[in-house]
């Protein structure tokens, strides 16, 4: 039995006066893959927020290694040792690559500039180029890379194969996959199902704000059917 | 020809001091997201502490002391009122609030150095002029235009070199994402206004030296603030700088032909600007590029 990671329950999160999340719990164990899956909409997003403390629960208890940091401000949440890969990767534009990689607060441990830079040789030969000339692909990588200099305990992933090739998607696949040997506990959001559940040891899947599933991921792989049914028609398809 | 170089090089001048506090009132309002009225009477704070230390630890440390006192003032008033005004969206809070804290920096510094203005003395060295054809070119003028250049590179070393000055750029554009990589946003943003109103105080010593002290100085060089960094474009950077030359160059070569004209044609300028280009002359391209 290994330890406990991130303990989220029963949270309740708005934005503004819509009620978003209605009393989620999950858990996240030391070295674990978890993939959340869920359609359009069911509020996997806002349940990254409020876990990296961009969009605050307003009830229920979160707690991550071992700290109640369900109150905490966001810079404080990431110190403590959590990346966050936001949806649609969020590179600052107006900042070459290696800007970008000097915007994160680096904690001491493996990952350093120049490991990110061993890790996506692409994003090396483009250090000098502005993040809006990146290509999708080397988007994703930067966020990555930018998220993995904080040397997170626990890495959040928002949709990291949104709009990506084929070929890139599964070079994402393999990173988080190899995350898995650095001791590093993950935490994936996925439309592509087939993907999050390959993974993944566990899974969970949010409909409207709450857990309709959760279980082992390698099941759920196996019937197709089913993940249709609990994660959109889009989610099983590739 | 001598009177419209003339008038070209006070308008420089003039336009030099509005790059200055366009760029401080320009950070502010992209990362702060406030728009800052009592960015006139952070100049004034500068500059009248200046003139009260100069006496004791002379002209050349007051020039710095001053800027980074108003630095230090702008600070405290971040973290005590700024600060309430982050995330509510309606902007018309922080306008009132800052306004009224303009309205009230100008009340304090008429009740500390009275209504008149004083003049500031400046070292006889930089006092003279340095050609007799071109007497309006006083060593201090020059050292005024120098110094604003210095100041500006200064800022946009800091910003592109340090790591600090990287997080501010990133923080214009999405402030969010920079809190979920660990950067204590808070502190940025504190720092960010200490360096926006440090700048105003260094345009008010300066300018102190080329007109005279007194509490209304700011009030004369706000709006034209103003006009900079929307003829810029909100934003960017090197546009208040742009705006702040181009309004300053055009209102004293206005004075040259038609000096009725001269207090009004910023606006005429920023009215142009605004219906030709609405996002300004180098707005939302984000920054350095
Ligand atoms: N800033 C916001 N203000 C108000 N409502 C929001 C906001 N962001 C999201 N929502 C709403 O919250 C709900 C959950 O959104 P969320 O982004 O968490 O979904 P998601 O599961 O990530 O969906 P997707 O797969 O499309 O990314 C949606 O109904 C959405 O419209
Ligand atoms: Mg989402």
């Amino acid at each position: 039995m290994s330890a406990t990671v991130l303990k989220i329950e029963n949270v309740h999160t708005y934005y503004g006066k819509s009620h978003i999340l209605h009393g989620v719990s999950m858990e996240v164990a030391e070295g674990e893959i978890v993939t959340l899956l869920g359609r359009n909409g069911a509020g996997k997003t806002t349940t990254l927020r409020s876990l990296s403390g961009l969009t605050p629960a307003r009830e229920g208890r979160i707690e991550i290694l071992g700290h109640d940091t369900t109150r905490w401000p966001a810079y404080k949440i990431a110190r403590l040792g959590v990346g966050y890969v936001p949806e649609g990767r969020r590179i600052f534009p107006n900042l070459t690559v290696l800007e970008n990689l000097a915007v994160p607060m680096t904690r001491p441990g493996y990952w350093s500039v120049d490991r990110v830079l061993e890790l996506f040789p692409n994003l090396r030969e483009r250090r000098d180029s502005w993040g809006r000339q990146l290509s999708g692909g080397e988007q994703e990588m930067l966020a990555i890379a930018r998220a993995l200099l904080v040397n997170p305990k626990l890495l959040l992933l928002d949709e990291p194969s949104q709009g990506l090739a084929p070929l890139l998607v599964h070079e994402v696949f393999r990173v988080v996959a190899s995350m898995r040997e650095q001791g590093i506990s993950i935490l994936l959001v996925e439309q592509n199902a087939r993907f999050g559940l390959e993974v993944a040891d566990r899974v969970y899947v949010l409909n409207d704000g709450q857990m309709i599933h959760s279980g082992p991921a390698q099941e759920l792989a196996k019937d197709e059917v089913r993940v249709r049914a609990l994660a959109g028609a889009g989610a099983s398809e590739a | 020809m001598e009177l419209l170089l003339f008038d070209g090089f006070n308008g420089l001048i003039q336009g030099a001091f509005y790059a200055l506090m366009a760029l401080g009132l320009s950070l502010i309002i992209s990362l702060n997201s406030v728009i800052n009225f009592a960015h006139g009477g952070f100049m004034v704070v500068g500059a009248y502490l200046a003139f009260t230390l100069a006496p004791y630890i002379g002209f050349w440390p007051a020039l710095f002391a001053g800027p980074i006192l108003a630095g230090i003032l702008g600070i405290l008033v971040e973290r005590t009122l700024v600060r309430s005004m982050y995330g509510r969206s309606d902007p018309i809070y922080s306008l009132l609030l800052t306004f009224g804290f303009a309205l009230i920096i100008e009340d304090v510094v008429r009740t500390i150095w009275g209504a008149q203005g004083v003049p500031f003395e400046i070292p006889a060295a930089l006092g003279s002029p340095v050609s007799t054809t071109y007497f309006f070119l006083t060593g201090y003028r020059l050292f005024v235009i120098a110094a604003i250049g210095l100041a500006t590179i200064a800022l946009f070393a800091f910003l592109r070199l340090s790591r600090f000055g990287i997080r501010i750029r990133a923080g214009i554009l999405d402030l969010e994402t920079v809190s979920a990589l660990g950067v204590n946003v808070y502190l940025l943003r504190s720092v960010n206004f200490a360096i926006g109103t440090l700048l105003a105080g260094f345009a008010g010593v300066l300018a102190a030296g080329v007109l005279q002290l007194a509490p209304t100085m700011g009030d004369d060089v706000i709006m034209a603030t103003f006009v900079a960094v929307v003829v810029g474009g909100i934003g960017s950077l090197f546009g208040s700088v742009l705006g702040g030359l181009l309004i300053g160059l055009a209102a004293g070569i206005t004075t040259a032909y038609y000096p009725a004209a001269s207090d009004v044609v910023i606006y005429v300028i920023m009215a142009v600007v605004l219906i030709v280009r609405p996002r300004g002359l180098l707005g939302q391209e984000g920054l350095f590029e």
